[in-house]
């Protein structure tokens, strides 16, 4: 008798499939895809990528602004509207007001810098297919969260923010002054050698080593001889500043006002605005620079190491200022 | 003799623990010398650390004060009172020293509802305070505007056109215009070049518009021009006011400062300075429709316009002069005929009780009253006493409600089902959230109630008969501080 059976065939056919499936759908997903997809028993990694993600795709998109936001149109499947650049998010994020029908998942807030950082529960979904401009993402794994105090504020339609996920394979160039801005995805075979155009005279333009954390910008930056780990963050119109950083820090900032802040959930917390004086990023001495300064231990726990404050508008939109999230360089047009 | 004896021993250890307290003020301080307690607001061991001097004036303690925005710590009075009781209850830790002054402290802590790792927390408490103030999500229509440039005149109006004007860059190549009248399309209205600037000329109603230059294809705000300002949909931008009232004030041309002051403006004194004339003062600006009462402030001294016979009564036994834009609606009240007055009262007029006096009629009293576009409410006041006007759904509601109506209501509110219900009313933004104003009425299997909406955003609810439901017709919804939810419409956008 033939030891394997036509049964036998058959099963050991479908683990072969399921297993080149699993394999080729790890080859397709961007690095440190964290999020993953139940089907039957066998766990496939959620794909943030593209139709084609060995090619490149390059695009310029014009954004427009919600106060110092940048809006970008966006379609995630049938729902086209603006979404704000928040590269302090790690993930997509859908405004709960016009996402309300997806399916979602309910996960503990824990891991990937959460949304609430208190242990909160998340809503989380798939989108199916996710576009901006002529890029593709399939089956992204969002956050739905209600956003309308930001529609309140800035007065315009908020359909979700554009977290760092979406661009770790990219090269992102922003130029405030035209109001473009200028996506690269890049393809691995050019991962070493490609750079957009505008960089080939670099004697415009200055380049900063960032790093890559949880999804998170960081910039090196130094202050008083104390490297300070700062986030870089689109969605952030002010600088902000951890109050328990060492005193040295503090003797380097003009005190200018109080404020009351008020958090979504009606509670309140005291802070202070100053200006920021004798920072360097690299080597190079930056401007005085706003900040807000307030405690920021909670982000600790949220992102899960932290950070000492956040770069926002007020600094990067002194420059024309370009990323490369592959090669983990920053450039600012002088 | 006890109580002697430690009073004695107290008043030994005064000196004692003043020395203690300056050596605690000294290792708190470490290097900060004598000559530094002046007043200062710094940070120190994740602290917010406030010095007041002894000595310090009046004067200075209301400039820190204000600088530092911290109003509710009420500073002056415990320099006066030495009482820190109140600051203590606000989280402070007070020292102090009669030779030195005072040390305020208070650890920055964190709130586990604020945190900057929730996207929506970031962005809000981010954001620049202004914002938020200058672009509300509601009644946000423009009352009034004026330009202000400097370097350079008004742009000149002649007929329905306006010549907007760059001045110098006369090297550059192309300049053209691009603003909120032409859908912001770049190098499209290319500027004419003239021996002193750029012109284009373009045909525009009156009212609020937002513009840029391209100066070879760069986007530039009109650096001649004050008035900036960002349109929460793009940069900031250059805004022009295309005006529609030309305020006139004839001599007085020894007079130092002439302003003009208003309801438009919130009866602000030096908001509206106006330009001498070889005759007298002006002062051209847009006004949106409606009725608008105003004097003017000349060097500090206000009066009415002399020029002008349209006046209603104020609430120092004066006059405000009045200037009415748009059209005119009558108000009517029947009956009352033995009233001695009757006077009408209402939201747009900021609920004054001694300016709109009726006139009566063989009928009844009525009133001619200038509005724009809106929602409104109101009430008339018969011999001193609130009464509600008879024939109004809301005469017998007994709840306080108004009357009131609408001019141009743009957007119908629907409310399918509830066939039993007795009252059903709208209540949302638009009208302060008000649960029984705006009675909404039965039409087919419907109740329906015509608002006027600005556009953008609003929220908005239904009330029937007493509970607060969100609209079943509308998916789209966001969450409110009492966990119900209210129902969100987007007009325009």
């Amino acid at each position: 008798m033939n030891p394997l059976s036509g049964n036998k065939i058959f099963y050991w056919s479908l683990f072969l499939i399921a297993v080149a499936m699993v394999k080729s759908q790890t080859s397709l997903a961007s690095p440190g895809s964290g999020d993953s997809l139940m089907i039957g028993n066998i766990t496939i990694p959620a794909i943030s990528s593209f139709e084609a993600p060995n090619d490149s795709i390059s695009c310029v998109l014009p954004f427009s602004r919600a106060g110092n936001l940048i809006l970008i149109r966006a379609k995630a499947d049938s729902t086209e509207g603006n979404f704000i650049l928040d590269t302090g998010s790690p993930t997509l994020v859908l405004n709960l007001t016009y996402f309300r029908h997806y399916t979602t998942t309910v996960r503990t807030d824990a891991e990937e810098g959460g949304m609430n950082g208190t242990g909160a529960p998340v809503q989380e979904t798939t989108v199916k297919e996710f576009t901006i401009g002529p890029i593709v993402y399939r089956r992204t794994v969002a956050n739905l969260v209600n956003l309308g105090h930001i529609e309140n504020s800035k007065g315009v339609k908020v359909f979700g923010l554009l977290g760092m996920k979406l661009f770790r394979q990219f090269e992102m160039i922003i130029d405030y002054d035209r109001n473009l801005i200028y996506l690269h995805k890049i393809a691995k075979k050019e991962e070493k050698t490609y750079m957009h155009e505008m960089l080939q005279d670099s004697t415009s333009y200055k380049t900063y080593a960032i790093d890559l954390y949880n999804d998170k910008i960081l910039a090196r930056t130094e202050l008083a001889g104390r490297k300070l780990r700062l986030m870089i963050d689109f969605a952030a119109e002010t600088n902000v500043l951890d109050s328990r950083l060492p005193d040295i820090i503090f003797q380097n900032i003009a005190i200018s006002r109080r404020v009351i802040l008020n958090g979504i959930g009606g509670q309140k917390v005291e802070a202070l605005y100053g200006d920021l004086s004798n920072m360097k990023l690299g080597d190079d001495p930056i401007r005085t620079l706003p900040v807000l300064v307030t405690n920021l231990s909670n982000t600790c726990l949220s992102y899960e190491f932290c950070i000492d404050g956040i770069l926002g508008f007020d600094f990067l939109s002194l420059h024309k200022i370009g990323f490369n999230f592959v090669n983990r360089k920053m450039y600012i047009w002088k | 003799m006890e109580i002697k004896s430690t009073r004695h021993n107290m008043r030994g250890m005064v000196p004692f623990l003043r020395c203690v307290g300056i050596i605690v003020f000294l290792l708190w301080f470490g290097n900060i010398s004598m000559a530094q307690w002046t007043p200062a607001y710094t940070i120190k061991n994740g602290n917010m650390v406030i010095i007041l001097g002894k000595d310090i004036r009046e004067s200075a303690l209301d400039s820190f004060i204000g600088k530092f925005e911290l109003f509710d710590l009420d500073l002056k009075n415990f320099v006066k009172t030495h009482k820190s009781d109140s600051l203590n209850k606000l989280g402070w830790n007070v020292q102090s020293d009669k030779e030195l002054g005072y040390l305020l402290t208070k650890p920055l802590v964190s709130n586990k509802n604020i945190n900057y790792a929730n996207p929506e927390t970031k962005i809000m408490l981010t954001e620049k305070a202004s914002f938020a103030e200058r672009f509300p999500i509601v009644s946000s229509r423009v009352k009034f505007g004026y330009n202000r440039f400097r370097n350079k005149f008004p742009f000149a109006i002649k007929d329905s056109f306006v010549t907007f004007f760059l001045k110098g860059n006369l090297d550059a190549k192309r300049v053209s215009l691009a603003g909120s009248f032409n859908d912001w399309v770049p190098e499209s209205w290319f500027m004419k070049k003239t021996d002193s600037g750029w012109i284009y000329n373009v045909k525009l109603s009156v009212g609020k518009f937002w513009y840029k230059f391209l100066i070879n294809g760069n986007w530039t705000t009109d650096r001649d021009n004050l008035l900036v300002e960002n349109d929460g949909l793009g940069n900031d931008n250059s805004v022009y006011f295309k005006p529609n009232r030309l305020f006139t004030l004839k001599g007085f041309t020894d007079a130092k400062k002439v302003v003009l002051s208003g309801s438009f403006n919130d009866w602000k004194a030096n908001e509206l300075v106006m330009n001498k004339t070889a005759d007298g003062w002006q002062l051209a600006i847009y006004l949106a429709d409606g009725t608008h009462t105003y004097r003017y402030v000349i060097d500090g001294k206000w009066v009415e316009d002399p020029d002008n016979p349209d006046h209603y009564p104020n609430e120092w036994g004066e006059y405000n002069s009045v200037i009415r834009v748009g059209k005119a609606y009558i108000f009517k009240l029947d009956g009352f005929l033995d009233a001695k007055q009757v006077v009408l009262s209402g939201s747009f007029n900021k609920w004054r009780r001694n300016e709109l006096f009726m006139k009566k009629t063989s009928t009844g009293w009525e009133f001619p009253y200038t509005l724009g576009p809106g929602n409104y409410e109101y009430k008339f006041i018969i011999d001193d006493k609130f009464e509600a006007h008879p024939g109004n759904v809301n005469v017998k509601n007994g709840a306080g409600g108004n009357l009131y109506f609408v001019i141009e209501p743009n957007y119908t509110f629907r409310l399918k089902g509830f066939p039993n219900a007795k009252k059903v009313y709208l209540t949302g933004d638009f009208n302060n959230w008000s649960p029984n104003t705006f009675a909404m009425t039965r039409e087919g299997d419907e109740w329906i109630f015509a608002a006027n909406l600005q556009p953008g955003k609003h929220t908005y609810k239904f009330v029937v008969d007493g509970k607060w439901i969100i609209d079943p017709g509308n998916k789209l919804w966001e969450q409110n501080e009492f966990g119900t939810g209210n129902s969100v419409l987007w007009l325009g956008q």
